[in-house]
């Protein structure tokens, strides 16, 4: 296999606030590809966003790293400093977030803004890259590119706003794109549109996307490979096929199973019981043990259970992710 | 598993006609009328005892202004809410327009009717339900007079608010701002209970701790405050709050949209379990196809503040008419990468309210359109039984 364009390699990342200290990621560890999707997928709070914010670098001084490595392209991102760190960032590693009227400045028009990164990274006068700028509109499928990119972002729909952020992100032709939610303040016709595009800018481009999301229909339907998050931790990590038929996770065959779904019937949903855990307070030894139907007193509570690679490319973060087979063999039964 | 046990009745619980909502866009100075936002424009369907009736559509569809409408959260338009056999759209509208409202709707149209039949008797017989109910209460009981018709039908009106308020609940999307928080759960669950006068003292308290049992929070959290719950949990809370008064219709407007996903199959089931155990009746608002489908026994899609198609949830996922309920359906991603489907990706975005495409309003993103659509709207037509569809070539795509 080739070197990996991204390591992240045991990040942990505590905020200390006034409360305690939030372990919003307490060892993660993944790695995207030339080129591929890879999705993040977990519920809230579960630290997903964090990491993707500490790629980019974005958080405050309350939130430290505590141990860890992100390594780009062969340098740790964490020990740049912040000018070097500047020349990556919407250069090399571009983001687009979640909610597109808050991510876009509601000051200045489109225009200006997507003018600005590529003024700011590439060695063009103002004349040329707003030529590019208007190229990239028209590339992300905005109409009238000429008229609306001057345009300000309440002008915009949530969709259109959203391919404006991604024509923003593309502008200096970023290797990574990361993509937080992209499409979940979107209706459902406009998130094909958005995913439909992104797709195809990824062959154009070739760039690599971390997509983050908790909607595991988005994560079947783009993503290469998967991390499962739960509580900060990593809790299962495979290419897309195997993470759906063969989760070997409880938390992530409880997911998948508790959805509702379009393709088949279902006579009543599955569904995890208790309720996501408090960051400030999360459970001893296996985080996800008051909600498992696997626990086992006297060890899931007491110790940690490791990262372990159960078939190749497929690790799982559980005592006894054989029994979720078990499980699984049962209901292959009754079927 | 427990099997899930449902009795739908073909008895008409809500019959919502015609139900229009418009909201005024003012602006200047004088704050002077300039536009309308046409929210619901000529609603109509049926909810019958029992069942869930799901109302699909994307942002900006109406159909949670339908919700807030039926409960007179605004006050409609036009149209008409009927419960069970009673007109109930004047119940909360002042004395003057209420009594305007039924002069139009009952008096002028009973008289004219009068004309056209020239008897009392082969009038009645072409009418039913209320107009049938209310036909007989002005010639028989009124004997033809306009002003006691009135009266009768405005008297105890207060208490006619009552019962429909108790009868009628809902449940909102956010947990979080739909709950004071500065009321213990106790009180926040009890106030109904106390309003309508149903239990006071030792056996209100009853009835609350057996209510927070049922929806899953443990009794003894009833002298906690809002905050102290988690976002499932104050879901529950918030069913709790509208099942107290043990009401006969429950909507619920995205009740599950703003949990995580692990949560929200706990609160899905839940619901599904109250309904059996209560024999409620839900008005299920979501735009979460896959959700809706789940839950309801027929599915209403809305598109600009119309209804396209209605069907009950077999039919309306193995034969889809409505090229807009076909592009939904296919953009909905399914969590199996194994299967991937032919999409209908729909252009541009939906359009504006306040000044709604021509024709069929689904027109300008439709991949079948034809001339006629931007020029002539079609109607809700019924192609098979109990099989809903607005469209000029349903079924074509």
């Amino acid at each position: 296999m080739p070197e990996p364009l991204l390591i992240v390699r045991n990040l942990k990342t505590y905020f200390y606030t006034e409360d305690g200290v939030v372990k919003a990621v307490d060892g993660v560890d993944f790695e995207v590809y030339e080129g591929e999707t890879r999705g993040i997928v977990g519920e809230s709070g579960c630290g997903k966003s964090v990491t993707s914010l500490w790629i980019m670098r974005l958080l405050d001084e309350k939130g430290r790293i505590v141990d860890g490595e992100i390594i780009f392209k062969g340098r740790n991102l964490l020990e740049l400093s912040e000018d070097e760190m500047r020349r990556i960032r919407g250069n090399e590693i571009a983001m687009i977030f979640q909610e597109p009227m808050v991510a876009l400045n509601p000051v200045y028009t489109i225009g200006d803004q997507i003018i600005e990164a590529i003024t700011l990274h590439q060695n063009v006068d103002e004349h040329k890259a707003r030529k590019m700028a208007i190229d990239l509109l028209r590339k992300v499928g905005i109409p009238e590119p000429e008229k609306r990119i001057d345009e300000y972002p309440h002008q915009l729909s949530g969709g259109m706003r959203q391919r404006a952020m991604i024509a923003m992100a593309l502008s200096c032709r970023p290797s990574l794109l990361i993509a937080d939610e992209p499409t979940t303040a979107l209706d459902v016709t406009i998130q094909a549109q958005i995913l439909e595009l992104m797709k195809e800018l990824q062959k154009e481009y070739g760039m690599a996307i971390i997509l983050i999301t908790h909607d595991m229909g988005v994560i079947a339907e783009t993503a290469d490979r998967v991390v499962v998050m739960y509580a900060g931790k990593v809790v299962e990590y495979a290419d897309v096929k195997t993470l759906f038929n063969d989760p070997k996770h409880p938390y992530t065959y409880g997911l998948l199973t508790s959805i509702p779904r379009l393709d088949i019937e279902q006579e009543k949903l599955k569904s995890i019981p208790g309720v996501v855990p408090d960051p400030l307070n999360f459970p001893s030894g296996c985080r996800f043990h008051p909600r498992c139907e696997f626990f086992e007193k006297g060890k899931c509570d007491v110790s940690e259970p490791e990262l372990v690679e159960v078939a190749e490319g497929h690790k799982v973060r559980c005592y006894f992710w054989e029994r979720v087979d078990e499980v699984k063999k049962l209901e292959a039964e009754k079927v | 598993m427990k099997e899930r046990w449902k009795i739908v009745t073909k008895k008409v619980l809500l019959r919502v006609e015609n139900l229009v909502k418009h909201f005024p866009i003012r602006a200047g100075v004088f704050k002077r009328i300039v536009g309308w936002v046409k929210a619901v424009d000529g609603v109509s369907f049926d909810v019958y005892e029992g069942e869930t009736l799901g109302l699909v559509g994307e942002s900006g569809c109406g159909k949670t202004t339908v919700g807030m409408t039926i409960l007179r959260l605004y006050e409609p338009t036009s149209g008409r809410i009927i419960v069970e056999d009673e007109d109930t759209t004047y119940y909360f509208m002042s004395k003057f327009k209420a009594s305007s409202y039924i002069k139009k709707t009952y008096i002028n149209r009973f008289k004219k009717l009068l004309k056209d039949y020239g008897s009392v008797d082969s009038l009645l017989k072409d009418l039913e339900g209320v107009d049938e109910k209310y036909a007989r209460i002005f010639f028989e009981d009124a004997k033809g007079s306009g002003s006691k018709f009135i009266k009768y039908l405005l008297s105890d009106i207060q208490e006619k608010r009552k019962n429909f308020r108790r009868n009628m609940q809902i449940v909102f999307q956010d947990p979080y701002s739909s709950l004071n928080p500065r009321m213990r759960v106790k009180s926040i669950v009890g106030e109904g209970i106390k309003a309508h006068k149903l239990a006071d003292g030792k056996r209100a308290e009853e009835m609350v701790k057996e209510i927070l049992e049922d929806v899953g929070i443990i009794p003894d959290h009833m002298y906690r405050f809002p905050h102290e719950f988690s976002g499932g949990q104050r879901q529950r809370i918030g069913i709790a709050r509208a099942l107290a008064l043990s009401p006969k219709l429950m909507i619920a407007d995205e009740a599950v949209a703003a949990l995580d996903v692990s949560i929200r199959s706990q609160i899905i089931n839940l619901m599904e379990e109250l309904q059996s155990e209560y024999k409620l009746t839900y008005i299920f608002i979501s735009h979460d196809l896959a959700v809706v489908k789940h839950i309801s026994d027929r599915i209403a899609v809305m598109y600009l503040g119309k209804i396209v198609e209605l069907a009950d949830k077999k039919t309306l996922f193995e034969k889809p008419l409505h090229p807009y309920t076909k592009a939904l359906m296919s953009a909905i991603p399914i969590p199996d990468p194994n299967k991937r489907r032919k999409r209908i990706i729909l252009k541009g975005d939906v359009p504006s309210p306040i000044n709604p495409p021509s024709g069929c309003r689904f027109h300008t993103r439709c991949p079948i359109a034809e001339k006629i659509c931007s020029e002539e709207e079609p109607e809700l037509k019924e192609v098979e039984p109990g099989h809903f569809v607005a469209c000029h070539f349903p079924g074509r795509l």
